[in-house]
């Protein structure tokens, strides 16, 4: 599902974020990406999201070679990834509602298609009856599954979530992350950036650690090697 | 992507553009403001130069040349300059006037009368009584190469001499001189309205670039939650786009409303003098009004979209996704 080799991406002259990565994710896998701030965990995200070019090596998602990859059809590949962010990225004068069908609107689906398809990730996400709060009415927690519920509305293949319980106290981050298994469950692959050990060693997933932008550590269930971070 | 999932886009940029109007109401007010007094003066210069070239053309064709012939001219002679005259093309009409119908048209003027003898004394020295050529031009300004003509070596005699601007009542000077005023009239209104037509769509330009620019920055967090989550760029620059050419639709109507509501209160005032009843009956044609209205509103529009282009091309830089 995620192919990536030898891939470095520097943005100045103290030397690469990331260096030569190799990391291959296979489809409906779960995949753990910790590291220190600064170790380049954001970064891979970005280039999986093609926020960011790398500067050498080769990224291929979902059958995608984005070294063929034109400009124009950038908005397309992010249509088949869901992204969740730390700050949740939610627009705060829209409804939980409109917040999630917001992602369906821009990619020209019916309201008819809409108002059917929105409740049933609402309830996905366990925020059934919360559709008419807007974001500033919601606990951290809720606001993250709004941003999850967005995510995952147009079924995309893959769901990469950047931190997604850095925001939010532990219950509720214990929360995100059951959505984030469900997801998984429904047959979507998770690439998961933390660097809460606690969230770590008992989810019991593959765990890729990267230090100084290098990957030093992939164990296929693994917990938090304070050691090798 | 589904031509029915391109409906449904379309009619969300449409609306999205439609809600941006409100946004930022006195922006709007301020923007569609510059750009109505802009499209006021172009349509009031459009109303003014088709008025004033319509003028000249009518009192054109009013001031006649004449061409005066020497008596006992051959009649052969007569038709040789009559077809010299025809040949040129900036020749409308020839008629021949006799010194018979000279003299009836002189008997039957109101001011002169029937007194020949008073004529003499007003005309001391013309040739009111003489054959005669009267020509209309189509364009005057061409009236001395007639006179060349008539006047060379070949009509030497048969020509007794060429009257530019003869008119039927005889009142040269002034129908020249007014014909002079209104084609110098033409000129002002014409340098005028460019001038400042294009210094206020410049100004225009310049305060929807402005408006368009605050809009984008209000709205970047939501251009950047919508670029990443896939969003494609005309997705993101349509709203802008509808905001800036509703902006040209509203200033186009009203510009319209405006120039009308004085082509009917002035313009019916002077319609019944013969140089503005044609232009008055023109712009008062449904179709002349529609084109009007139309012609307006796409420039209106294309004011609006050049501005939130340039905006865009400078404050929304989605070729760098």
């Amino acid at each position: 599902m995620i192919l990536l080799d030898r891939v470095t991406k520097t943005y100045n002259k103290k030397g690469p974020a990331i260096e030569r990565i190799n990391l291959h994710v296979e489809n409906k896998e779960f995949v753990v990406i910790v590291g220190q701030s600064g170790a380049g965990k954001s970064t891979l995200l970005k280039l999986l999201t093609r926020e960011e070019k790398p500067t050498s090596g080769k990224i291929i998602v979902g059958g995608i070679d984005y070294e063929r990859l034109r400009d124009r059809d950038i908005p397309y590949l992010r249509r088949k990834i869901g992204t969740v962010f730390q700050d949740f990225k939610l627009l705060p004068n829209k409804t939980v509602f409109e917040n999630i069908a917001f992602a369906l609107e821009i990619v020209g689906m019916g309201n008819r298609e809409i108002r059917h398809t929105v409740p049933k990730v609402i309830d996905l996400v366990g925020l059934k009856g919360k559709e008419d709060n807007y974001p500033n009415e919601l606990s951290g927690g809720e606001r993250q599954r709004v941003a999850i519920a967005r995510a995952v509305v147009r079924q995309p293949k893959i769901l990469i979530a950047d931190e997604p319980t850095g925001n939010l106290d532990p219950k509720h981050a214990w929360d995100v992350i059951r959505v984030l298994e469900k997801v998984n469950k429904h047959g979507t692959t998770v690439l998961l950036t933390t660097h809460n050990m606690d969230i770590v060693n008992k989810l019991k997933r593959r765990v890729v650690t990267i230090r100084d932008g290098k990957v030093v550590g992939d164990r296929a269930s693994a917990g938090y090697n304070k050691q090798v971070v | 992507m589904r031509p029915k999932y391109h409906f449904y886009s379309t009619v969300r940029v449409l609306k999205s553009g439609f809600v941006n109007l409100f946004r930022n109401l006195w922006l709007t007010i301020a923007a569609t403001a510059v750009m109505l007094v802009a499209l006021t003066i172009i349509s009031l210069g459009v109303v003014l130069n088709v008025t004033a070239n319509n003028a000249i053309d009518v009192l054109s064709k009013e001031l006649k040349t004449g061409v005066f012939l020497n008596d006992d001219v051959p009649v052969e002679k007569r038709n040789e300059l009559e077809s010299a005259l025809r040949s040129l093309d900036f020749v409308e009409n020839v008629d021949y006037i006799s010194p018979n119908e000279a003299q009836r048209r002189l008997t039957e003027n109101p001011i002169i009368g029937n007194d020949v003898l008073q004529a003499e004394s007003i005309f001391e020295g013309e040739d009111f009584l003489a054959a005669s050529f009267e020509v209309s031009l189509s364009d005057l300004s061409r009236a001395q190469e007639l006179a060349n003509l008539a006047e060379s070596e070949q009509f030497n005699e048969v020509v007794k001499r060429v009257a530019l601007g003869k008119t039927d009542t005889g009142d040269q000077t002034d129908a020249e001189k007014a014909i002079e005023r209104a084609a110098a009239t033409e000129r002002f209104i014409t340098i005028s309205s460019i001038i400042s037509a294009g210094t206020l769509a410049a100004v225009s330009i310049m305060i929807i670039f402005n408006t368009i620019r605050m809009a984008i920055y209000t709205r970047r967090d939501e251009i950047s939650i919508m670029k990443l989550i896939g969003a494609t760029p005309n997705y993101i620059r349509g709203p802008f786009l509808v905001e800036a050419s509703l902006y040209g639709v509203i200033a186009g109507i009203l510009a319209n409303s405006i120039v009308y509501t004085l082509v009917y209160s002035l313009g019916a005032k002077v319609a019944e003098a013969p140089e503005f009843s044609e232009t008055y009956s023109y712009f008062t044609e449904p179709t002349t009004i529609t084109l009007m209205l139309l012609s307006s509103i796409t420039l209106g529009v294309l004011i609006g979209a050049l501005s939130s282009m340039l905006a865009m091309e400078r404050h929304l830089k989605l070729k760098h996704w």
